[in-house]
């Protein structure tokens, strides 16, 4: 699993961040380091400190660290030059909060460097889709797609995909919450899933891209397609089909 | 007394002279910080230098290049804004170019900080007129290599990069700047002297101060 650095002038900004991040995922979350402050009490970043992070959560698969801004950038390139290991470190300029909490969703599912990143840049498209009039989401989301690899191969769905259509009945929708607990079922599953909604036409997006799920801003009463292939599409169909009729655990009782 | 060598014993001097630079005009680095940064940048390069010191004077160097690059860990770990790093880098770069000596001529001296300054720009990325620290240090060592190369002694190079330094410092003043935070501010960050470049200066006086006959 990829290790992560968040660097942050400010330790409780980082502190903060990293916890939220933590909301998404279950008991055994990835590797997660914190480089923030420079000395006692004081706001600042300190390339050694970034150095030290990294170095303690580098296990062979690559880190990846999240600055926030202004010296943070500097203090993450130099850190590079100081650290010990030779894991492959990536200095990522995704949104400080929106990029991480979808890299560590990502990242406790075992997904690469490469795809962790990606993900993690294409963050803002969630919040960019739905902050835009929902009529120009569709296209939007499938641009924010296109450019994601770990999204859909165009081709992939094609043979023998298995599918199901299901009515949202949980009252947010596809938020957060539920898009990362999509994300960590599907974790390990030998399936490459995609999803759309068929109410606006959004998608289809992968089934392991939580901001590619929270950018179809699927609502409540919304039709949702999932469609699965590999040796274990059933069960990952299967497996969305109760969350979503279950309401992602978030049903008003 | 002319001399065409700078000692270990200056180098020391020349720091705790920045130092006591930083700390005259800490107040004053802040006020230009805060127009158009941050507001830290006097205490920041205070604290740095007061930790050099510290360090310095804890373990006393036996070589150029021991102290120059333990002067830029220093800062990196001590000074927490920008100016970390890119002090750091100047004075880690510094000490690779001047190596294991217990003296640097003016060449040498000038190639040290010419490497200092480099690795500040791969760095930051700056270039000429973006209103930061480079403005103040390239003229200066330009200044510096040509007082060297026409046979003047230490004094004469560091009072002519000295005189270089401050009138890049002043040139940053009608700049819009395009690096750092100031550069957030866009055609407001003219009007103001870059905090960096006026640090940066302080540096050259301190040369001044210390290897002036």
């Amino acid at each position: 699993m990829i290790g992560i650095v968040v660097v942050s002038h400010s330790p409780a900004l980082a502190r903060a961040a990293v916890d939220l991040a933590l909301e998404m995922v279950g008991e055994t979350p990835p590797s997660i380091a914190i480089a923030a402050g420079a000395g006692e009490g004081i706001i600042g970043t300190d390339a050694v400190k970034v150095a030290h992070a990294i170095d303690e959560v580098a296990s062979g698969d690559g880190v990846l660290v999240f600055m926030d801004l202004g010296s943070a950038v500097l203090s993450g390139t130099m850190a590079t030059e100081f650290m010990s290991t030779s894991d492959e470190v990536r200095l990522t300029d995704a949104p400080f909060v929106e990029g991480l909490i979808a890299a560590v969703v990502l990242a406790n599912a075992g997904a690469s460097l490469d795809e962790v990143d990606r993900e993690a840049r294409a963050a803002m498209g969630a919040k960019q889709s739905q902050l835009s009039d929902r009529d120009e989401v569709a296209p939007a989301a499938s641009d924010t797609q296109a450019a994601d690899a770990a999204t859909v191969d165009s081709n992939a769905a094609a043979p023998a995909a298995i599918t199901a259509e299901e009515t949202i009945v949980s009252s947010d929708g596809l938020h957060t919450r539920p898009a990362a607990a999509i994300v960590q079922a599907l974790a390990g599953v030998d399936a490459t899933v995609t999803i759309t909604d068929l109410t606006t036409g959004g998608g289809p997006v992968s089934g392991i891209s939580m901001i590619g799920i929270m950018s179809l801003g699927a609502k409540k009463g919304d039709v949702v397609a999932f469609s699965a292939t590999g040796a274990a599409a059933q069960d990952a169909i299967d497996t969305l089909v109760e969350m979503t009729r279950d309401g992602f655990g978030e049903l008003e009782s | 007394m002319s001399t065409s060598t700078i000692s270990l014993d200056q180098l020391i001097a020349w720091l705790a002279r920045f130092r006591e630079l930083v700390t005259e005009k800490q107040s004053y680095l802040t006020e230009l910080d805060s127009a158009i940064g941050d507001a830290d940048h006097g205490s920041n390069m205070v604290r740095g230098m007061n930790a050099v010191v510290e360090k310095v004077g804890a373990a006393p160097a036996t070589a150029a290049d021991e102290l120059l690059k333990s002067v830029g860990m220093t800062l990196v770990t001590s000074v927490g804004g920008a100016a970390g790093p890119l002090y750091g880098t100047l004075f880690l770069r510094m000490g690779v170019s001047a190596g294991p000596v217990t003296e640097l001529d003016g060449a040498a001296f000038g190639a040290a900080l010419r490497a200092g300054l480099d690795g500040v720009v791969a760095r930051g990325k700056a270039e000429a007129d973006d209103k930061t620290m480079f403005d103040a240090i390239n003229p200066a060592l330009d200044a510096w290599d040509a007082a060297v190369a026409d046979g003047g002694d230490i004094a004469a190079a560091a009072s002519a990069a000295l005189a270089a330094a401050e009138k890049g410092r002043d040139a940053t003043e009608p700049l819009v700047a395009r690096k750092g935070r100031a550069s957030y501010l866009g055609e407001r960050s003219a009007g103001h002297l870059d905090p960096g470049a006026t640090s940066s200066a302080l540096l050259f006086q301190a040369l001044a101060d210390t290897v002036a006959g």
